[in-house]
């Protein structure tokens, strides 16, 4: 039973060394035996994703069962955010033999943004140059699930349906969700002038994933468009800077969060005029902070774009 | 109006508040239908345009100012945008048998700069230049009505001192229009002034300028009229070189379908065209006279010698 | 939101709907996310019974999760590149418009975003002999020069009508009217507004005109229509595989540098993104019709790169008559 010792940091340590416990006295508390063996069953099979990109997370900082990644990009991003993304959900969905993980990923699109034509590029590129062939493609595509939700209220019905799938797909170890701010606005119209109202959805999305992640131990990534509070375009862009940084969405969401994730293009070789397209490529800065309790951690690293998708730097 | 709970929460909520957009809506336009690209090019057929007196700029748009359109017309003080806006009012009053609209116009002044002298000068050339014209009986009738009397009865004239009585104006003009169908042009002269004089809160401005343009776009199509919008210059420093650029903004130039911008090149006037749908940017010369606005190569000796 | 109504679903009777509704639970989210005993004491029905209806209600109304393996083939089999027509904005766009995708035009006044819109318009009515629904909130839409556009390409009459009774104008000039028609478009009104043939392209000039006006201020109404409107284009494009055209403004950043309009919330809802500029700086009456396009935002090729555009190009037989008059123009 390795699978608990792989965790042994996870935030739920409380619920882990019960497990060792039991594991030792052979349950010796008949009530809970059952509650116990599915439990044991669930952590032994899900995979722990602690080191799905050891470049952009700090060290021993690679996020847990039960962890949460949102997302969000500054200025006008041309996709550095997604690119990301498609890095991480790539490196699950791939096989082992072409360096992924080898699990299953859930994928839900609620900006319909999901490009699965560069989705396939980048796979497709990362497993010629491991040597693999189109049917190994296929396999990795078959281990992704997509769903595309267009409301919120959908969104959390699609969630409440998601422990059928959790059940039903032991190797489901990745819930990406692309965004989990897509729905802000039309929430914050729908709901007036009360703001519970307005948050109400997302709230108990967010509940019902904070259950769904001490039950099932998976991870999810989130991303997180950035608002622009002074919404005209000629806002100061320095002042403006700290403030769209700053968390927006409801409070349930902010305490789920254990790991932020800040993507921001660099000003500099940005502008380089004429000369090949290798030097036109944009660079991308990434700031991955670790907000649990345990500690306080962070690691700055950057990444450029390529035709293979996300390169770290 | 009653509603059970499943119904409401299943209504968009946006959809109360456009509930009071949509009864605004003008019953002679429907939104809702689709109208293929043959129908349009039909009724832009139909509509026709109005001349300006200036055989080039004519050409230049292709027969003359469209009705249904919004154009702006940009220029310095004194550069002539106002003797073109009036031209445009007597022209528009050009008789059917001349090959005219023969329909009325609206003329909103927000400067003060509109001339009665000017428009009654403009008015005797162009009265005298059709009776001249008028060659078979049915036009020789139709000059018995057209004279200066009636021309200056076909204007209707607004003034507005400041950006609120504008929009207020404007608003209220979709009944004007239903109670005088024969309007088919507006004229506002200038939407610059007072949206520059009395509005300090650049984002706001932006902002009611926008919803002014849609306004008024919406009037042109919906009441098939020709919009004649006017608007100062102002100069921005780009690449530490000062350019004269037109005023409101950027945002406002997606206003008008055609801009038109007209300038002092050393001792011609030129009437730029710089944005147009169905034109390549030109530039014509032109010159205002005493009986309006003319093409610059035509003095007024020629007119003399064809009367 | 879906509220809860009687014979949603087998066992879900008046009785049963009205004492729900008096334990508070309104809608299927109440009743997905309530405490199910809770909720089975408090109306006194099984809890079994009610269990039944959850699972009932969540299988109706729940997105399901397909395969990507099969969402890949589907896309292959439907995903159509339509050219536009005009060689250097398909090099930049890597061979044309992308159906299934939102694809966007920026640009300062007359830069030529209505061209590009006319252009592509006619060359997928006639070229392409599909349809194309062109929504116009700027009243910039002008038949006669598609006619103009058209006759460089034919000169056949009946090709031309043919052509131009393709292509379907919606004029809507609020955002109200724009969400509205896009989300009836979207629910299945694409195939009734084109009289049953197949559309290809949608086209909206411009979408910041009607929506940059709410925005701004309070901002919520605005935002909220925006994002409506941003994703019946993004379903519309999936659903029904049309190419989607929007065209935006541009903005001046506190550097001065251009950028489009709309701000960062709609910065994610096209796919592509151009940015359309005049190539002579000096303001006035150089006429020229060439542009240069810059590429700021793709998937597919490396962004920023930057070609020349001819507007001209739609109306290829005109441009050497009216090169040669400008020479003359010069000369004389």
């Amino acid at each position: 039973m390795n699978a608990g010792e792989t965790c042994r940091s996870c935030r739920l340590r409380w619920e882990e060394s019960r497990v060792s416990d039991y594991g030792v006295s052979h349950g010796a508390c008949r009530v809970d035996v059952f509650a116990f063996l599915q439990l044991l069953a669930r952590l032994e099979a899900r995979r722990c994703l602690k080191d799905i990109e050891p470049r952009l997370f700090a060290e021993d900082e690679g996020p847990r069962h039960g962890d949460v990644e949102p997302w969000r990009d500054l200025y006008l991003c041309v996709s550095g955010k997604t690119e990301l993304l498609y890095h991480l959900l790539c490196r699950c969905v791939l096989p082992e033999a072409a360096g992924g993980l080898e699990v299953d990923a859930l994928f839900v699109d609620t900006d319909y943004s999901l490009d699965m034509l560069r989705l396939v590029s980048i796979l497709d590129s990362r497993l010629s140059s491991a040597g693999l062939e189109e049917a190994a493609l296929r396999s990795s595509l078959s281990r992704l699930l997509v769903v595309h939700c267009s409301s919120s209220s959908q969104l959390l019905l699609t969630l409440h349906y998601l422990e059928t799938t959790l059940n039903s797909r032991p190797s489901l170890a990745l819930l990406l969700i692309d965004s989990i701010s897509a729905f802000y606005w039309l929430d914050r119209c729908e709901g007036g002038a009360s703001i519970s109202r307005q948050e109400e959805k997302l709230s108990k999305c967010a509940e019902l994933l904070g259950r769904l992640l001490r039950d099932y131990k998976f991870t999810i990534f989130a991303t997180c468009h950035t608002i622009r509070r002074s919404c005209s375009g000629l806002a100061a862009s320095r002042s403006s800077t700290l403030e769209a940084d700053r968390p927006y969405l409801c409070r349930p969401w902010q305490r789920l969060v254990t790991h932020r994730v800040l993507c921001s293009r660099q000003e500099a070789e940005n502008h380089t005029a004429g000369g090949s397209r290798e030097e036109k490529r944009q660079v991308f800065r990434v700031h991955c902070s670790s907000s649990s309790s345990r500690t306080k951690a962070s690691r700055i690293s950057s990444f450029c774009v390529t035709d293979a998708g996300v390169q770290f730097i | 109006m009653f509603l059970t709970l499943p119904s409401i929460l299943e209504k968009w909520p946006c959809q109360w508040s456009s509930g009071a957009s949509g009864r605004r809506a003008s019953p002679s336009f429907n939104a809702g239908e689709a109208v293929t690209a043959l129908e349009l090019l039909q009724r832009e057929r139909e509509c026709g345009s109005i001349t300006t007196f200036s055989s080039q700029l004519d050409h230049a748009l292709k027969g003359g100012l469209p009705v249904g359109k919004v154009t702006e017309i940009c220029g310095a003080p004194g550069v002539g945008k106002t003797h073109l806006c009036l031209q445009l009012s007597v022209d528009i009053q050009i008789p059917r048998s001349f090959g005219g609209l023969e329909a009325q116009v609206i003329f909103m002044d927000t400067e003060g700069s509109f001339v009665l002298q000017r428009v009654v000068d403009i008015a005797a050339a162009v009265v005298r230049h059709f009776s001249l014209l008028a060659v078979d009986g049915e036009q020789k009738d139709t000059m018995q009505t057209f004279n200066m009397e009636s021309i200056l009865s076909n204007i209707f004239l607004v003034r507005c001192h400041d950006y609120v009585e504008l929009q207020a104006e404007l608003l209220l003009l979709p009944d004007f229009l239903r109670d005088k169908p024969r309007v088919r042009l507006l004229v506002i002269d200038s939407v610059a002034f007072p949206f520059r004089q009395h509005l300090d809160d650049l984002s706001q401005r932006t902002r009611l300028l926008q919803g002014l343009a849609q306004q008024v776009i919406s009037m042109a199509t919906r009441h098939n009229i020709a919009v004649v919008i006017t608007n100062q210059m102002t100069t921005r420093l780009q690449d530490s070189q000062s350019h004269l650029v037109p005023a409101l903004g950027e945002i406002w130039g997606h206003a008008s379908t055609t801009r038109i911008i007209l300038q002092w090149e050393g001792s011609q006037q030129v009437a730029a065209i710089v944005k147009s749908p169905c034109c390549i940017d030109t530039a014509i010369q032109y010159q205002i006279t005493s009986e309006g606005f003319r093409d610059a190569n035509q003095p007024e000796i020629t007119l003399t010698n064809r009367r | 939101m879906v509220g809860l109504q009687e014979g949603m679903c087998p066992g879900l009777d008046g009785g049963l709907l009205r004492s729900l509704l008096a334990a508070d639970v309104k809608t299927v989210e109440d009743l997905v996310s309530s405490d199910l005993e809770e909720v089975a004491q408090k109306c006194s029905v099984s809890y079994k019974a009610l269990y039944a209806i959850r699972r009932v209600l969540l299988a109706q109304h729940t997105a399901f999760p397909v395969s990507g393996a099969d969402l890949y083939d589907e896309l292959l089999s439907s995903t159509a590149i339509i050219s536009t027509g005009n060689p250097s904005l398909d090099k930049l766009l890597d061979s044309g418009l992308y159906t299934g995708e939102v694809t966007e035009l920026s640009g300062g006044p007359g830069s030529g975003k209505s061209q590009v819109c006319f252009g592509v318009a006619v060359h997928v009515s006639h070229q392409l002999k599909q349809r194309v629904i062109y929504i116009d909130t700027t009243g910039g839409l002008t038949a006669s020069r598609l006619l103009e556009m058209l006759q460089s390409e034919t000169s056949d009459r009946d090709e031309q009508m043919e052509a131009l009774q393709r292509i379907h104008v919606f004029r809507l000039f609020d955002a109200y009217s724009l969400r509205d028609r896009l989300s009836t478009l979207r629910s299945g009104g694409l195939l009734q507004a084109s009289g049953g043939g197949s559309v290809k392209a949608v086209i909206v000039d411009s979408v910041s005109a009607v929506i940059s006006p709410l925005l701004g201020g309070k901002q919520n109404e605005g935002m909220s229509l925006m994002i409506q409107a941003a994703l019946a284009l993004k379903t519309m494009a999936k659903d029904f595989g049309v190419a989607v055209l929007v065209t935006n403004h541009v903005t001046r950043g506190g550097r001065g540098e251009v950028q489009p309009g709309l701000g960062a919330s709609w910065s994610h809802i096209p796919r592509s993104r151009i940015l359309l500029e005049r190539t002579d700086r000096a303001p006035s009456g150089c006429s020229s019709t060439l542009r240069s396009a810059t590429l700021i935002k793709s998937s597919r090729q490396p962004c920023l790169i930057k070609e020349e555009l001819d507007l001209q190009w739609w109306s290829r037989s005109e441009r050497r008559s009216s090169g040669k008059r400008k020479r003359d123009e010069a000369d004389s």
